[in-house]
């Protein structure tokens, strides 16, 4: 048996060196999916976590009023729950602390904080940081209100609450101005340095509250003092973790809140934990799933691939051996004895399959990490060969020669009872394939989410269903197809063509031959349409996510001339911008998401917004239906403004004046003043010192007074003039107005522009209710009336509104009506959701016109900025749509797909061409005494050679190009269900399926070229060898 | 007329002490319209001193003439040509494409002669029915009967009016019957057709069917 194996294996060493290479590039690539979908998947989860920000890592502990003796150990215990939740990795640890309110005088407050790193979160003005006990520093608005400079000592009189800490003295060795960003948000009074009203958990009444009073972490602790917040912040150091320790810490993570509390016990009213980390983590895992099923569906199609080649080139060897094994029948060897030698042939291919596979697999993926996208993200590995590797690899080889032990049994001599059994098998396979692709495909419409546990089945093998249908029912369309050329051969006159379509249209057809054609084709063109759709959608998905090229989130209000500086760091198109939830009428958002208000300067959607339309429209089509019809003149302002009042009838009334500001790039900003009272004598309003350039557009002046009261019954005609230096005669005309609630409170509101100002007069009603406005408001537009929006669908089909629809928006306090001018599929920025996109400009006039003159502005929205890195601003937070795109294209996490799909394209290229080289080979040796007896009836050696090359292609190009229709629709069908958003949900906006032609068109010119010149060689030395020699040779 | 001159054709096989000398100082003419029967022993070069004429061999050194053609001359292309005009042949594995039937191939040299379709259409239903397989003229070679094929064969080799008709033991793969009836239609044809016959073979029928017989023993004509 051995002996016979030997001696097969050296006479046919090169078809076993083909059955090898083909079960060897199928466990290679089935070993290196293996490697991409655990080592670089876990790989990418770990850079996906260096990559994330401290403010994703951090893990806060909130302790809520801890009383003096308690405050070390609280802040110790705290400490400690969070560096040991967070072992093995290096911890940061930051605390901040405020003290509930301590007296300052009669009527106001003052508490003490402690930062533990003061320097990064604040910079000196003056002075210097405290080192010593009993010394602190305090913001710069709180020594201009307090009147406090280095070297003031300031008594903090005894705590508020009932069980009171002494009284204490701190020396103020320094003047601070807190940094953007740095948690000041969770400062009590939010790091503005002076509240009017404000009261903490342990008083009971609104004062006026001073602070904070800096000072030394340690001594903090040490005062005694009832802390009325104590925060500690860990930040984990993730520059280089392992996946079983991100594992770990989320889940220590996830209990730490109800460990802190045992802990902390009594010592703490309320303690909470609160950490992005675990979700930040679970949602790189969801991605990765996404990803890695992506990954297995390219797996499985490779596999499907090689055993189609497989199947081919057994079949090729039965026939090839058909004598032999009859000769061996004739000797007595059995059935099983025959089947006994295939399969310890079928085995040690397997084996030498295996050991080839190993270290070709751990070098391919090597390679294949060092290449972009997956050497960009940062994947890039030394070659390792892994448990999963290894059993992937040689379960798919021992998968792989069983395939072709049973492909090799089935190829018995075809008989006429036998081609009949195998056709109704074959329609059987058919249906099965169609009815299981149509299946898995209406599943993957119907779950779009896939949001099963692992990687959902469905979507790992409807790829491949899809294309093994399509190739098969593409294969039934070629024996009518051929049957014609059969037909047309049958008229003509000459020999050479009408007999290579005989030969093709008549000799059975060899179907693994034709599926592996029709398959490989499919998937190449798949495999690249399936990268060009998913890059797109990717696109998509990022810019609508962004909204414009560039957005710079605020942390605090915009000032006037923000936008110069902005401007001048990005150089591209800026608007100020507002982003924010809103109310409809009553509604407040479905799913617990709020519709999302997006106003922007939309004279410049064009240039500004981002994210794909439908119908071909585009954004600045849309903007122009939002815009407003002309800006608003107002009066410039050089100098700082005066105002003069006067009331009749002898109330004492007050007016607290607010401006509306408008600086050269459009921003908006309001400088509220400090109460006037109406008494004739001009006041300056000192707070509204403008920088230059800047124009008062809107005035508002609420009339405050002890005069009103419920049931006063008089009026008072009240004329205030408000002086603006620099102004000129203007033409502009102003618009005067009494704003909600209770306009009819305060009647003939008028306004007159003058040579020096605005001079504004109206009648208050002293009586009636109290929380009505009494605002006079002038502004230098008219109300613009119904605020023109753009919808998204979603919010159109959530309230079921039409282009022309009237509603009311609530924003912030005030409602401003709207009507819906457009539909759009998404808004920039808020993708999916119900959200509406308005011109800032004419919403800010709306909100103006109601006596809103808050600046609702809350972001800078840059259209084709040159520079993009903005920290020097120290404004807030930028997102770029390029950042964005890389980060969903090129991340750690997404950037499988794209490398798994570089490696398809090849591998059904190579399977192709060995397919089709070993199939002309056979095809051609088997007929060599064919081609002789051609040449003996007079045939030339060109004549014969079109002949098989006729023969040949007249097969391989109606099916090259089913192939290329059936990758087509497979995209067209399947692709855009493959494509996934990052959290695996259906991408906003649509997948819009990709077919790019020059690569297509390449690639196919390429498989054919290749497919051509392996035929021409192969018939080329078919032809030269058949001469007389083959005739002597009994048939 | 002479139709086919043969001069000292020598035709050997191999080098030094595994040489053999297929064929040795060969020389004689056939008249045109004769039906020649080669006969020798089995490895005597018959094979391929039919080869050699028909230049599907070259031989060492000699000349072959065909219908004033010589053979011994021509190129690749020249002897493509004498194939389709002037030199048939007929196997004894019969030769048939297998995919065509038995019509297609009798009409295969008439496609490679350009014949137009009705005309060969005309051809091949005549040559059939010389044959004597009209009714048979749909069936591919596999499903016919040895003797049928080579009928079919027999057929195919006259289609396009031949000088002279090659058969390498055409009744090799047949039985007697079988055999002799093949050769009663060879003779039948040679004098139909007024082609020249050249047909090797061991059967004493055959030589006494033909006008004339030449024997070649180990490569020498002793005629
Ligand atoms: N291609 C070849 N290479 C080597 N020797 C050959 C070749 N062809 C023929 N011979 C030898 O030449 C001699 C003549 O062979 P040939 O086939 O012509 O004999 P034959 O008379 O046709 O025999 P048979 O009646 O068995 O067909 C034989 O000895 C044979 O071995
Ligand atoms: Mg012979």
């Amino acid at each position: 048996m051995t002996g016979l194996l030997l001696g097969r294996a050296r006479a046919q060493w090169q078809l076993l060196a083909v059955l090898v290479a083909i079960v060897s590039l199928g466990a290679t690539l089935l070993g290196t999916c293996a490697l991409l979908v655990t080592r670089t998947a876990d790989r990418a989860l770990e850079v996906a976590a260096s990559r994330s920000t401290a403010e994703d890592a951090q893990v806060t502990a909130y302790n809520v009023t801890v009383l003096g003796a308690d405050a070390a150990g609280v802040a110790a215990d705290t400490r400690d729950l969070l560096t040991s939740s967070l072992a093995p990795f290096e911890v940061r640890t930051d605390g901040r602390a405020s003290s509930v309110l301590r007296a300052l005088s009669k009527d106001s407050a003052g508490y003490l904080s402690a930062v533990q790193d003061l320097p990064a979160s604040a910079e000196l003005a003056t002075g210097r940081w405290p080192s010593a006990p009993g010394e602190g520093v305090v913001l710069e608005t709180t020594a201009r209100q307090l009147g406090v400079t280095t070297g003031s000592r300031v008594r903090l009189g005894p705590e508020l609450s009932r069980d009171p800490a002494p009284a204490l003295t701190v020396t103020i060795v320094g003047v601070v101005r807190p940094l953007v960003g740095t948690g000041w948000d969770r400062d009590p009074l939010a790091g503005a340095g002076f509240d009017p009203a404000y009261r903490d958990t342990s008083s009971l009444r609104d004062s006026r509250a001073y602070g904070p009073f800096l000072v030394g972490w340690d001594d903090l602790l040490a005062t005694g003092s009832t802390l009325d917040r104590l925060e500690i912040t860990a930040v984990p150091d993730l520059s280089a973790p392992r996946l079983a320790d991100l594992d770990a810490v989320t889940a220590n993570v996830r209990t730490a809140d109800r460990r802190l509390a045992r802990v902390l016990g009594e010592r703490v009213r309320i303690e909470r934990v609160a950490s992005q980390l675990p979700s930040v983590l679970q949602s790189s895992r969801h991605q990765q799933q996404v990803t890695n099923a992506a990954v297995l569906a390219v797996a499985v199609l490779g596999a499907v691939l090689t055993a189609t080649a497989l199947s081919l080139a057994g079949r090729l060897t039965t026939d090839l051996r058909a004598a032999e094994s009859a000769l061996l029948s004739s000797f007595g060897a059995g059935r099983g004895q025959l089947a006994g030698v295939a399969a310890i042939e079928a085995a040690a291919l397997a084996l030498l399959a295996t050991a080839l596979a190993i270290p070709a697999s751990s070098l391919l993926h090597t390679a294949l990490t060092h290449l972009p996208p997956l050497g960009g993200a940062g994947l890039a590995s030394a070659p390792t060969i892994t448990a999963a590797q290894v059993l992937t690899i040689a379960a798919g080889a021992a998968a792989l020669a069983v395939m072709l032990i049973v492909s090799g049994l089935r190829a018995a001599p075809a008989t006429d009872e036998r081609t009949r059994r195998d056709l109704l098998a074959r329609s059987g396979a058919d249906i099965l394939l169609v009815a299981l692709a149509a299946g898995g495909w209406w599943q993957l419409r119907a779950q779009p989410t896939g949001d099963a546990g692992g990687p959902d089945v469905v979507r790992v093998l409807a790829p491949a269903l899809l294309l093994i249908a399509g190739a098969a029912l593409a294969l039934r369309l070629a024996p009518p197809a051929l049957a014609l050329a059969d037909r047309l051969a049958r008229r003509a006159n000459s020999l050479p063509l009408p007999l290579a379509a005989f030969e093709a249209a008549r000799r059975p057809q060899a179907t693994a031959a034709g599926l592996l054609v029709t398959l490989a084709c499919a998937s190449a063109t798949f495999g690249i349409a399936l990268d060009a759709t998913w890059e797109r959608s990717q696109r998509d998905q990022a810019a609508l996510a962004v909204g414009t090229d560039l957005t710079l989130a605020l942390t605090q209000p915009p000032t006037a001339g923000q936008g110069a500086a902005v401007a001048a760091a990005t150089g591209g198109t800026v608007s100020p911008a507002v982003d924010r939830g809103v109310a409809v009428g009553q509604w407040l958002g479905g799913a617990g998401a709020a519709p999302r208000l997006v106003a922007v300067d939309t004279d410049r959607a064009g240039a500004l917004l981002r994210g794909r339309l439908d119908n071909g429209r585009t954004w600045a089509q849309v903007g122009a239906k939002l815009a407003a019809p002309a800006g608003a003149e107002g009066l410039p302002l050089t100098g700082t403004p005066t105002l003069t009042g006067t009331a009749s009838s002898g109330a004492h009334l007050s007016v607290t004046p607010e401006l509306l500001l408008e600086d050269a790039t459009g921003l908006r900003t309001t400088c509220a003043t400090a109460p006037v009272t109406l008494d004739a004598r001009p006041h300056r309003l000192g707070a509204c010192v403008p920088p230059s350039g800047v124009r008062v557009i809107a005035v508002a002046v609420p009339v405050t007074g002890d005069a009103i009261s419920w049931d006063a019954t008089a009026t008072s005609d009240i004329v205030i003039t408000l002086t603006i230096p620099g102004t000129t005669p203007a033409s502009a005309k102003w618009t005067a107005t009494s704003a909600a609630p209770s306009a009819e409170q305060l009647t003939d509101p008028a306004v007159t522009t003058g040579r020096s100002g605005l001079r504004m007069t109206g009648t208050v009603q002293l009586g009636g209710p109290p929380e009505a406005a009494r605002t006079l408001v002038a502004t230098a537009f008219e109300d613009p009336g119904p605020v023109p929006v753009a919808v998204s669908a979603g919010f159109a089909h959530d309230l079921g509104v039409r282009v022309g629809g009237r509603l009311d928006l609530t924003i912030g306090l005030t409602a401003v009506p709207i009507t819906v001018a457009d539909l759009v599929p998404a808004v920039p920025s808020a993708p999916g959701g119900a959200a509406l996109l308005a011109d800032l400009d004419t919403l800010s006039r709306a909100l103006a016109v109601r006596g809103d003159l808050g600046s609702p502005v809350d972001a800078w929205w840059v259209g084709d900025p040159v520079h993009t890195e903005l920290t020097g601003l120290h404004l807030g937070t930028a997102v770029t749509r390029a950042g964005e795109t890389d980060r969903l294209t090129a991340g750690p996490v997404p950037a499988g797909l794209p490398a798994v799909l570089r490696l398809l394209v090849p591998a059904a290229a190579l399977l192709l061409l060995a397919g089709v080289l070993l199939h002309v080979t056979c095809d051609l040796q088997a007929r060599a005494l064919e081609v002789a007896r051609l040449r003996g009836l007079g045939m030339t050696r060109r004549e014969i050679r079109s002949t098989l090359l006729g023969q040949h292609m007249v097969v391989l190009l109606p099916l090259w190009a089913a192939g290329a229709a059936v990758g087509a629709l497979s995209t067209w069908i399947v692709a855009p269900l493959l494509v996934r958003s990052e959290t695996g949900a259906a991408p906003v906006p649509d997948v819009v399926p990709m077919w790019p032609w020059p690569a297509q068109a390449g690639l196919l010119t390429a498989l054919l070229a290749a497919a051509l010149i392996a035929v021409t060689s192969v018939v080329l030395v078919q032809s030269r060898r058949a001469d007389a020699a083959h005739l002597r040779v009994a048939s | 007329m002479t139709l086919l001159t043969v001069r000292k054709i020598t035709r050997t096989f191999g080098e030094k002490e595994t040489a053999v000398h297929a064929l040795q100082d060969v020389s004689f003419d056939v008249e045109a319209g004769t039906m020649v029967a080669l006969v020798g022993r089995s490895g005597s070069g018959k094979t391929t001193l039919l080869n050699v004429i028909g230049g599907l061999d070259r031989p060492d050194t000699g000349t072959v003439h065909v219908d004033g053609v010589e053979v011994t001359a021509l190129d690749e292309d020249g002897l493509s040509l004498l194939r389709r005009e002037k030199v048939s042949y007929v196997f004894q594995t019969f030769g048939l494409i297998p995919v065509l039937s038995a019509a297609e191939n009798v009409g295969a040299p008439l496609r490679l002669a350009r014949t137009p379709a009705a005309e060969r259409e005309r051809r091949v239903a005549l040559l059939l029915d010389l044959v004597g397989l009209g009714d048979h003229a749909g069936q591919r070679p596999g499903e016919l009967s040895g003797g049928q094929q080579q009928r079919v064969a027999i057929a195919r080799a006259l289609a396009a009016s031949p000088r002279l008709l090659i058969a390498d033991e055409p009744t090799g793969q047949l039985d007697a019957d079988t055999g002799r009836s093949v050769m009663a239609l060879l003779r039948g044809v040679v004098e139909s057709e007024g082609v020249t016959a050249l047909i090797s073979t061991h059967d004493p029928i055959m030589m006494a069917l033909a006008d004339r017989v030449i024997r070649i023993n180990d490569g020498r004509i002793t005629e």
